[in-house]
């Protein structure tokens, strides 16, 4: 009967400890790995135009997905965290697929045709009566070899 | 004489209207960020990713940001934001339009801190609610940079904890908007 109780003390104390663990690893899961990912090749114009045409196909193929874009560099710039921002140029003047770097990359300058790896996270319109047109806007960038 | 009123009239307008057009300031890498201290664990995001629009002279002001674009530190809560609490799926954005009250204590040309009050609507999880915030105008050079704090009662924007760690959850959340504008 004692043999017994303790046999359930153990199963309950595993069971427990397994929970626990199992827990623990879910909420410390790490980020997406984006560098190593397979992605979604598309290029800055043509992600640009997808959005700004037919916003839902283009939220089923790229939104919250790792995607590839190729491009031109419009401008570079620097956030107030100190991460660099790197515009791709697209078909409409003003607007481009705004890509925040995870590492920045002193060598990417204004007219260097780049490949970039991130996340995209949608678009925003910008303010047309204003003459402000919107962006794509991708996350956690890095750039492709 | 008619034809001269018309196009003194035309000139006038055309004046205020670029005029209200070289007052215009905008970003579309401005950053808002909250925080909430639980006793399970702080909790913390960033966006770096938000379009703002200032008109200097009318004092109008816009905020839009991407609701999945918010970065937290560990990949589990950013799920349970966009999952759960946000649904980023249904309502992908969040917005605020309104107006600086005070624009005209604000002057372009005298570099300084200016303190403002901000009025209008802030539209979460598919909710609009009238909001007043003080924030501070930063004027350095003709650049323009502005600042806001305040806080967001989770309950007016229909966001609801899970009862599990309605407890353990602040009710309440210190958003902090911080941008650095460029001239249109």
């Amino acid at each position: 009967m004692r043999k017994e109780g303790r046999n359930i003390l153990f199963i309950f104390i595993g069971v427990a400890l397994c929970a626990f663990v199992i827990g623990f690893g879910i909420w410390n899961k790490p980020h997406s790995d984006v560098k190593d990912a397979d992605a979604v090749e598309t290029n800055a114009i043509s992600l640009y135009n997808s959005f700004t045409s037919d916003s839902a196909k283009a939220k089923s193929v790229f939104l919250d997905k790792i995607i590839k874009v190729s491009g031109v560099v419009e401008k570079v710039l620097v956030n107030q965290q100190q991460q660099q921002i790197i515009l791709l140029k697209t078909s409409v003047s003003g607007a481009s697929v705004n890509c925040t770097m995870e590492q920045n990359r002193n060598k990417i300058k204004q007219g260097d045709k780049v490949v970039l790896k991130g996340i995209c996270s949608g678009y925003i319109n910008g303010d047309t009566e204003m003459g402000i047109p919107g962006d794509v806007f991708l996350i956690r960038c890095y750039p492709s070899i | 004489m008619k034809r001269v009123v018309i196009t003194l009239l035309v000139i006038i307008f055309c004046c205020s209207y670029c005029n209200s057009y070289s007052q215009l300031y905008f970003t579309k890498n401005g950053r808002i960020s909250f925080f909430s201290k639980t006793s399970l664990e702080d909790i913390s995001a960033s966006n770096n990713q938000v379009l703002s629009v200032i008109n200097m002279q009318t004092g109008a002001i816009q905020f839009s940001l991407l609701n999945n674009a918010f970065y937290f530190p560990k990949a589990k809560m950013q799920d349970d934001f966009n999952d759960n609490y946000i649904e980023s799926n249904k309502y992908p954005k969040s917005t605020f339009t309104g107006t600086i009250t005070d624009i005209g204590t604000i002057n372009l040309n005298n570099d300084g801190n200016y303190q403002v009050h901000i009025n209008g609507d802030l539209t979460i999880h598919g909710i609009t609610k009238n909001i007043t915030a003080p924030g501070t105008i930063n004027i350095k050079s003709g650049n323009i940079s502005a600042a806001a704090s305040f806080k967001v009662l989770l309950t007016d924007y229909n966001i609801k904890v899970p009862t599990i760690v309605t407890n353990k959850i602040a009710k309440e959340i210190e958003v902090t908007v911080s941008c650095n504008y460029e001239k249109k």
